[in-house]
């Protein structure tokens, strides 16, 4: 197959698409990244916080106040609490052990069943749509198909994440404990840094993350308790590609993904989706710290 | 003649074991005689009964490597649909030509431990590999190549490009029925189905337990303890982690033929890695420093979930109570469920009992425990 026979199947549409998927992966990914980065806490829970997220912004949205962004915020910050509130309960215990590492990873799991039967306990098996917000309610026709308005407030909004957060941790005094205390947990704290105080901090701004992007995707999804099982995944698969602790690499390595998953299809058929998968098991292999940049950029 | 005599004295130390208080033959005799009763008691019991041993030998195989080394992995589901879709394959594909070369009467049989050997050979052939490039990576790193693996199995299974796994809805597995001499019984019955799961699942479990038991088992405990220091004595910890990686996929592989069987089916979803995480959940209830550790945890496992079951209102919520259990159980009490029961018989018992019983279990240490291997079982059926 020539070169000129394949360009043309790639539309802007399919570009676009692909950006506001990877921006959807950026959003479920990047707190992970960032409470990884810090506290070096793999959050199994982080899929069930970004559900949440998206199952608080419907709620609010349906039964308080019918405006999508106020819900957005609501749904945000209701995760950031809950997240908080498991890092001091269950997993502050646990960063003194000689096996941290695992324990953690096992009760996020834990909380993993939890929020699942939490959700499905009060919202149901079904799955629900949230509609974007009225403004935004059109499609765009480019090249010949179309999509949603709102794929590109999306991608707006997860450069808008990017940048705020990378500013935050560079640019401010927080951001500065934040940098110190990743690298030398010790040094800092001998500092006079209040290191528990400043990981339950950094734990409500991840799960706080996860919520904002399970509100801010839930126009793009539907919303149903298999949701925080699914992006967990795609999670992990995003945050290893782009170095675990990265964010900048969480961003290059959810755009990767999503565009892979935009106009892969077209090219392979078979085994499309293993790939992914396959991609991160090289990457572990031969770039554990991922592919762009190292831990805490 | 020697041997005839061999055989009494054993008979007649074994006899006077099991009448010298509660020793570990009074257990092991009595665990048989339950398994041996079980099987005539109500068929949902025998099926759940089946269901638990299955579960156990999945768990077991996985803390070989969790317990034993400290690779904690979430993709033995691979090394699980492994074992089921080797030996549906085999009975899809090749249960005819048996039929043709030993008859139709012993063919199902025939097929049945072709296809187990095939599955089994399937999941080394896989672990080899799989194994070797994964025990490069430790901690988190691990456990994320492991379930990358995992999952790229299941998508490798769910689009199947070569045509040999069905898909999303698997395969289904026939195991049929026997005639020899004029009777005939079907495989797949309950009764004849525990009984060959009994048999492999305790002849498996003593492989492991030799295993653990042997050198090989003591330098797996040394690094789990410590891998710097068991390097510093010279000892080859990768290579040590790929063997057991090996070993612990083999079991698992075993544990997924008879789930074919059991389940009837081969599907997808065993590959899923949250079907490796039940592996994860019942050693750590269980208590993974334990040798009956994920046994014992597989039986909480399974039982509270069918005890749950009882109640419609409760039903479909059971995982709310095992995630609340794993964050109990891990932040505090990481013995689990074996570690909870030793520390209730010291108490029952006095410090002297306790003492003793360790003297006899020379130098198994944590992870031997054998005396309450048989426990459950027994309690099960009384």
């Amino acid at each position: 197959m020539s070169l000129s026979s394949l360009v043309p199947l790639i539309g802007v549409s399919d570009v676009v698409i692909g950006l506001s998927l990877g921006s959807r992966l950026f959003l479920i990914a990047v707190g992970l990244s960032l409470i990884f980065g810090v506290l070096g806490v793999l959050n199994f829970a982080h899929g069930g916080f970004y559900m949440l997220g998206a199952y608080v912004t419907l709620a609010v949205v349906t039964n308080v106040v019918d405006n999508f962004w106020v819900a957005a915020v609501v749904g945000a910050l209701a995760v950031g609490v809950v997240g908080a509130a498991i890092e001091f309960s269950a997993i502050r215990p646990l960063y003194e052990r000689v096996d941290a590492d695992l324990d953690q990873l096992i009760v996020t799991f834990g909380f993993v069943l939890i929020i699942h039967e939490t959700v499905r306990f009060i919202w149901g098996s079904g799955s629900y749509s949230v509609e974007p917000p009225a403004v935004f309610d059109y499609s765009v026709a480019l090249g010949g198909s179309s999509f949603g308005a709102y794929r590109l407030v999306v991608i707006g909004l997860a450069v808008a994440v990017l940048v705020t957060l990378w500013l935050f941790i560079t640019r401010t005094y927080f951001g500065s404990l934040v940098r110190g205390t990743s690298s030398d947990r010790e040094m800092a704290s001998m500092l006079g840094v209040d290191v528990p105080r400043l990981y339950t901090i950094v734990f409500f701004l991840g799960s706080m993350l996860a919520g904002l992007g399970g509100a801010l995707s839930s126009p793009l999804q539907s919303t149903s308790p298999a949701l925080g099982d699914q992006v967990i995944i795609d999670a992990f698969i995003v945050v290893v590609i782009g170095g675990l602790g990265s964010i900048s690499g969480a961003f290059v390595g959810a755009m990767l993904i999503g565009m892979m998953q935009s106009l892969g299809p077209q090219f392979i058929s078979a085994g499309s989706i293993a790939i992914p998968f396959l991609a991160m098991v090289i990457v572990l292999l031969f770039r554990p710290e991922g592919l762009f940049g190292g831990i805490g950029e | 003649m020697s041997a005839t005599t061999d055989t009494g004295d054993r008979i007649r130390e074994f006899g006077a074991a099991v009448t010298d208080g509660w020793t570990r033959e009074r257990f092991g005799l009595l665990g048989a005689l339950g398994l041996v009763l079980l099987a005539f008691g109500p068929s949902f019991q025998v099926y759940l009964f089946t269901d638990f041993l299955v579960v156990a030998l999945f768990a077991l195989g996985f803390n070989l490597l969790y317990g034993y080394t400290g690779l904690l992995s979430f993709g033995h589901g691979l090394f699980y649909a492994g074992g089921a879709y080797g030996i549906a394959i085999v009975l899809r594909d090749l249960g005819p030509v048996f039929a043709d070369v030993v008859g139709s009467g012993i063919s199902p049989l025939v097929t049945f431990v072709v296809g187990g050997v095939v599955g089994l050979a399937l999941v080394v052939v896989v672990a080899v590999p799989v194994g070797w490039l994964s025990v490069r990576l430790e901690e988190i790193y691990f456990a994320l190549i492991t379930l990358a693996f995992g999952m790229l199995g299941y998508s490798l299974i769910i689009q199947d490009p070569a045509g040999l796994t069905n898909g999303t809805d698997g395969i289904i597995v026939l195991l049929g029925s026997v005639d020899v001499g004029g009777s005939s019984f079907r495989i797949s019955a309950r009764r004849t189905y525990y009984a060959l799961t009994v048999v492999v699942v305790l002849a498996a479990t003593y492989g492991v337990w030799r295993v653990v038991n042997s050198p090989f088992g003591t330098v797996c405990k040394a690094i789990r303890e410590s891998p710097d220091r068991a390097s510093a004595l010279g000892i080859d910890v990768r290579h040590h982690r790929w063997m057991t990686f090996i070993l612990s996929a083999a079991v698992v592989g075993i544990a997924g033929v008879l789930r074919a069987g059991l389940a009837s089916v081969a599907s997808p979803g065993l590959t899923h890695w949250s079907t490796s995480a039940i592996a994860v959940i019942a050693t750590v209830i269980g208590g993974a420093t334990y040798f009956s550790g994920p046994i014992v945890g597989a039986f909480v496992f399974l039982y509270i979930r069918w005890g749950i079951s009882r109640f419609p209102t409760l039903e479909a919520y059971w995982e709310l109570f095992f995630g609340a259990l794993l964050i109990a159980v891990v932040l505090y009490f990481k013995q689990g469920t074996v570690g909870g029961l030793l520390l209730l018989r010291d108490r029952l018992l006095g410090d002297d009992d306790a003492s003793a019983d360790g003297d006899r279990r020379s130098g198994g240490g944590e992870a031997s425990g054998s005396t309450d291997d048989t426990r459950p079982d027994g309690g099960d059926t009384s």
